[in-house]
């Protein structure tokens, strides 16, 4: 399929065609194709590749009119790719991205590679970037976190927010007054605490660093939003720094704390705000790519006799 | 093994997965005909299931996504209930043109139901319509959707006085075009009459659930689908697959 922009393909690849996925295509490939990463959007937990709300859709399409091609992938056992009997979620994880980087190579070369994963998606993509030095980057939507300054430091500031008269009291009043009115068995159900992180199959936090500190080592960046669903591990922007204490941190990473926003990304301007960003933070890779192309120009331009670069 | 591929107009094209029979197979055509926005994204493993069941017993399946939703091309904002209603004429199109079958048969979840008698109402090509928890009418479906929108906004998202109300016009989290809306309003309960009841089967997952038009042949495969729900998880109601099996493939 192609329009004026894009071409979008269907791929069925891995041993008998087992694993699904679309390939997006910028119709004209930049000149700077072959440097500029292509995004590998992967299935968010049990949810198939078109993303919550049709977000791994819209955004891949939003990527390639910048010239970024994507795969957005159902990982196996998601969408239209079986599961992998017999492996464990990490063992099928590593088979299928195997797979992602053979039909990759096979169809656009060996490219750099930005990894984007929402919730069990972004575990995935931590493990997976640990291992494969092509991968220069990582979108992040609600990865893990651990506390910072030590559990004391965590905690104080929960306490210091719960006495901040500020929109969270109204909304902890909100829910208390919802609580007491409701029946009592729909209390109950609504009422049980949802540990967010009990159903994920998380890395600790020595492969969250490791992860990070590869990309930077590949000169890579890192793009972490937090919203809402983390609040019961991750209260402050800048948490994720501070708790892996990765040298040069700032400077190859971006770190949001969106508390309004909905794991899912449920409101459509919640949307149009992640996918904005994440264009934003993807542009730096083309400036990247322009500046390195001027180096390598200047590098490989004659020497004057007078010992300078000719212009 | 699935074929999967894109179809149509070539700036607002449609994807479908192509479900081939596995043996040979029969002169039958199902086209599943999926439900809108959340629910569309809980069902797809368990319509995926149904395709492929459908073609181990014989026959062709084809699976496709509205203009504006899933993999299709076009925005949601852009598209109306008469684009989706095409949709639905061209996928039956292409699944003949793929299978060479003579006879076709709909699967309609939820709105998809409403949008399969609207458009097979008018074509008389359908030997068999299956619907699966169909919405009564277009209105009823858009309060609903209105309904999880307002539990969206209440769950103690803080909002500006100008987010709240850009975001009030959505529908269960999407933004929809003033012509969707007002040809959703439109399509009331004539679309099923307009099918002759011969041809149709109501599998509803509660007994509370009725249908709007009498005489129609209805079964009940209880599983508690939760359709208005802000909810994302994945529903897999083997009994309700057992069942829209059977009524898609009898003689």
């Amino acid at each position: 399929m192609s329009d004026h922009a894009l071409t979008e393909e269907p791929l069925q690849f891995g041993e008998g065609g087992r694993l699904f996925g679309i390939l997006t295509l910028p119709s004209m490939p930049p000149r700077n194709a072959e440097e500029l990463p292509v995004f590998v959007i992967l299935s968010a937990g049990v949810l198939h590749r078109v993303g919550p709300y049709r977000l791994h859709v819209r955004l891949g399409r939003e990527l390639v009119q910048m010239g970024f091609s994507s795969l957005r992938v159902d990982l196996a056992g998601t969408g239209d790719s079986p599961p992998r009997p017999g492996l464990t979620n990490q063992q099928s994880v590593a088979a299928d991205f195997a797979d992602v980087l053979n039909v990759l190579e096979s169809r656009l070369g060996r490219s750099p590679l930005v990894l984007v994963g929402l919730c069990s998606g972004a575990d995935n993509a931590v493990r997976l970037s640990l291992k494969e030095p092509r991968v220069v980057g990582m979108v992040l939507l609600d990865p893990v976190c651990f506390p910072d300054h030590g559990l004391r430091g965590f905690r104080a500031r929960r306490i210091a927010r719960y006495a901040n008269p500020a929109r969270y009291n109204i909304a902890w009043w909100k829910r208390r007054f919802k609580s007491l009115t409701r029946l009592r068995g729909e209390k109950q159900e609504a009422d049980r605490p949802v540990d967010p992180l009990a159903l994920r199959d998380l890395p600790d936090r020595e492969q969250l660093r490791a992860a990070f500190e590869a990309i930077r080592e590949r000169e890579g960046r890192v793009l972490s939003v937090f919203t809402r669903y983390a609040h019961g591990y991750y209260d402050q922007a800048g948490q994720l720094g501070r708790a892996l204490g990765v040298n040069g941190y700032k400077e190859f990473c971006t770190e949001l704390f969106w508390p309004e926003v909905d794991h899912t990304y449920r409101l459509e301007l919640h949307r149009v705000r992640l996918i904005e960003e994440i264009k934003t933070w993807a542009g730096n890779y083309i400036r990247d790519s322009g500046s390195k192309r001027c180096r390598a120009s200047v590098e490989r331009a004659p020497i004057s006799p007078g010992g300078h670069h000719s212009p | 093994m699935i074929e999967a591929f894109f179809f149509g107009p070539s700036n607002q094209q449609v994807f479908a997965s192509y479900h081939p029979p596995v043996d040979g197979g029969s002169q039958v055509l199902t086209v599943i005909c999926p439900p809108l926005f959340n629910e569309s994204v809980r069902t797809q493993l368990a319509l995926r299931d149904l395709a492929i069941s459908l073609a181990e017993r014989g026959q062709h399946v084809l699976r496709f996504d509205y203009r504006g939703t899933g993999d299709s091309f076009g925005e949601l904002g852009k598209v109306a209930i008469s684009d989706w209603v095409e949709d639905i004429a061209l996928a039956v199109r292409e699944g003949r043109d793929l299978s060479g079958s003579s006879v076709v048969r709909l699967l309609g979840v939820r709105a998809g139901a409403l949008l399969a008698c609207r458009w097979a109402g008018a074509s008389g090509d359908v030997q068999r319509l299956v619907l699966w928890d169909p919405v009564h009418d277009g209105a009823g479906y858009l309060q609903a959707l209105r309904r999880i929108q307002g539990e969206i906004i209440e769950r103690d998202l803080p909002l500006s006085p100008a987010e709240r109300r850009e975001t009030l016009q959505e529908h269960a989290g999407h933004r929809l075009s003033e012509r969707m809306v007002e040809e959703f309003r439109l399509l009331d309960a004539s679309a099923y009459s307009s099918v002759p009841k011969s041809r149709l089967c109501v599998v509803s997952t509660s007994s509370e659930a009725g249908f709007p038009v009498q005489g129609v042949p209805q079964y009940l495969a209880r599983f508690a689908c939760n359709w208005e729900t802000t909810l994302e998880g994945l529903m897999m109601p083997k009994p309700v697959l057992e069942r829209l099996s059977t009524c898609l493939t009898m003689p």
